[in-house]
């Protein structure tokens, strides 16, 4: 048995909380706690040095190609689409994703697969909807977006609020999930794990910036889908590559039988399961760490492209987990070396798919996926971290506050220093909230996004009559209808504040704030007769072609403004 | 080109657009019917004597059909588009 499996508590349900929906969370158990420090792994910490020098390398490279502030943001817009592809797939197969999910399948059979679903099907729609007319419109970030059709000021703060908030909850959910997750896997101290984390992604992006981001989450998703297929492979090899004798198996040794092939084990409601999916779904969508994206390749055809290569290689990570996750009900619970005295799986659910390495590869297998879920770790927090200094540097500093016309090297240099700073917040607010229940906070991230993100774009992409007034009123209803019924729900209302009933039933209220967001910026829009809000309606078309047709394109004199 | 020719060409690929993104999304909240309790149960039906029962068929064919949905969107705008796709 490896070093892995030999201490650890339940404590570790933090990490399941950094991207998963929360009612997956409760479902599976306490989301704080302490986390009780393992024996270190020597494989996995040579594997994880071996990766650190290697990606360090890479940031020293990409170091001497960052020059400016165009480099810096969208690594100078030469990202190929399969590269960007294969990094966007990096930046969204996080930790949760594989060990959290593999971990609900293993908890509850079927019901897992809700999330997976729900963090797959973003990508057909970005391909559909955003991919092209996004690349077209935009440079940077999202908010330039936004910014080319309504008033760039307002719109650029509400925006910019937007981003930050996301930016920040994503982030702090992260930094605890890493820190709990490190100090589980490699024995590190908690606070040691969340300043080694800040200090790396920081060398990343500080000195090679999306370019050095981009190879790190390459890197990392090339690792991630060589673990997960020899995984795969293996536990395929021990049902004799049959998917029915998995099935069976599973069925046969999980206490719960045959439900778990079956929905209904973790969730009864249509509703609740609803949340769940819109929330997934629009709030990928307005992710501005995944939106930014789009502009690291040259041109539409490569940003299209590159959704759907994220697509391709998603779909076949989330297809792949399906055997992992009952692959773990089918070989660990007939083996009591993994489970506690007391009945529970060694370090908690989430501790499943490191487990099954165990079972399946040994030692070799288990310091590889571990080193492989510190680096996820690393790319996540890479990208968010680019995301929040380009809406600080970029889209307050040069676009509102120099009007668009900044020193290019005072930019530059705000930049890397905004970078510092924010990897100093994360590592203050990652120590403050190391024993605070983050369920709420990583529910956030996804709901402000779907409920102030996703409707701004789409709107402002598709709608005519979007007017600033209605953006900025729908943005604010969003935002304060979803913290609103996050606050009055489940996780905030009876789980921190101690309340019997939740007087809001669930976890994730975009399904609600969703529509309302939508509601209140027609409406705002459709009674606005102010003057900007006619120049916002007529720059529609000016736009239109350009989002269909490129910058080139734009030689039309339909628009008046 | 002329604007009305451009202006035509973007509203077909808009309702293009968001004929695929509706088909997208009927899909994937048509995965709710797992939870809904009907009078046939037809995702509850196993394959023949397996395991393998429709919720878990319905899954994998979802995944699958997104892809090939992109892949056809793609390959559309390739043959319409005239090479600016």
């Amino acid at each position: 048995m490896s070093a892995l499996t030999r201490t650890a508590n339940s404590g570790f349900f933090t990490l399941l909380a950094i991207s998963l929906p929360a009612g997956f969370a409760l479902a599976a158990g306490d989301l704080s706690g302490e986390v009780e420090r393992q024996a270190v792994n020597p494989v996995a910490i040579v594997m994880f040095l071996l990766f650190v020098a290697a990606t360090l390398g890479i940031s020293y490279w990409a170091s001497r190609r960052t020059q400016s502030s165009k480099d810096f943001y969208t690594a100078g817009g030469q990202i190929t689409g399969l590269q960007n592809g294969t990094a966007i797939a990096g930046d969204f197969m996080s930790a949760a994703s594989f060990l959290g999910i593999t971990g609900l399948i293993f908890l509850g059979g079927f019901d897992g697969l809700v999330l997976a679903l729900g963090a797959f099907s973003a990508w057909p729609l970005l391909l559909f909807l955003l991919a092209k007319r996004v690349r077209n419109l935009g440079s940077f970030t999202f908010v330039d977006v936004v910014s080319q059709r309504l008033e760039r000021t307002r719109i650029r703060l509400v925006a910019i609020g937007g981003t930050i908030v996301v930016v920040i909850l994503y982030l702090i959910a992260q930094m605890v999930g890493a820190g709990k997750l490190i100090q589980l896997l490699f024995g590190l101290p908690y606070e040691v794990a969340v300043i080694s984390v800040s200090i790396l992604v920081l060398t990343y992006v500080t000195f090679g910036g999306m370019l050095a981001t981009t190879w790190v989450q390459i890197i990392k998703a090339v690792l991630l889908m060589a673990g997960v297929t020899i995984t795969a492979a293996l536990v395929l090899y021990h049902s004799g590559f049959s998917i029915e004798n998995l099935l069976a198996g599973a069925a046969a040794n999980h206490p719960r039988g045959d439900v778990i092939l079956s929905p209904g084990v973790l969730f009864q409601d249509p509703v609740q399961v609803t949340t769940i999916l819109v929330s997934m779904l629009f709030g990928t969508l307005g992710l501005p760490h995944i939106l930014m994206r789009l502009f690291t390749v040259p041109d539409m055809h490569e940003a299209k492209k590159s959704a759907f290569y994220a697509s391709l290689f998603m779909g076949y990570f989330y297809l792949a987990l399906i055997i992992l996750g009952f692959g773990t009900a089918m070989l660990l619970y007939n083996n009591p070396a993994f489970f506690t005295p007391e009945g529970t799986l060694i370090g908690g659910n989430n501790m499943a798919a490191i487990h099954l390495a165990t079972a399946v590869g040994g030692d070799l297998l288990t310091g590889f996926m571990s080193a492989v879920t510190f680096a996820t770790i690393l790319a996540v927090v890479a990208g968010l971290t680019v995301s929040g200094a380009a809406a600080i540097s970029h889209d307050l500093y040069a676009e509102v506050i120099c009007k668009g016309a900044p020193d290019s090297h005072k930019e530059l240099q705000l930049t890397r220093l905004t970078t510092l700073v924010i990897g100093v917040i994360a590592v203050v607010l990652g120590i403050l909230f190391e024993n605070e229940n983050v369920a709420f906070i990583a529910t956030m991230p996804m709901v402000v996004a779907a409920s102030v993100n996703f409707p701004v774009l789409f709107l402002s992409l598709f709608w005519p009559g979007l007017t600033t007034r209605g953006a900025i009123w729908g943005a604010l209803a969003g935002l304060v209808s979803s913290v609103g019924l996050i606050i009055v729900g489940p996780q905030v209302w009876v789980s921190v504040l101690g309340f019997e009933e939740p007087l809001f039933p669930y976890n994730y209220p975009a399904l609600f704030t969703l529509p309302l967001a939508l509601v209140v910026t027609w409406l705002v829009s459709v009674t606005d007769r102010s003057a900007r809000g006619e120049i916002d309606r007529d720059n529609y078309l000016r736009l239109l072609i350009r989002s269909e047709y490129g910058p080139e394109g734009e030689e039309l004199e339909i628009a008046r403004h | 080109m002329s604007d009305s020719d451009k202006l035509a060409a973007i509203r077909a690929k808009t309702r293009m657009r968001l004929l695929f993104a509706l088909v997208t999304l009927g899909c994937y909240f048509a995965f709710v019917l797992n939870w809904v309790d009907g009078p046939d149960r037809a995702l509850a039906q196993t394959l023949g004597d397996s395991h393998i029962n429709g919720s878990l068929l319905f899954f994998v064919g979802l995944i699958i059909s997104f892809i090939l949905l992109e892949l056809l969107f793609l390959f559309i705008y390739r043959v319409t588009g005239g090479g600016r796709e």
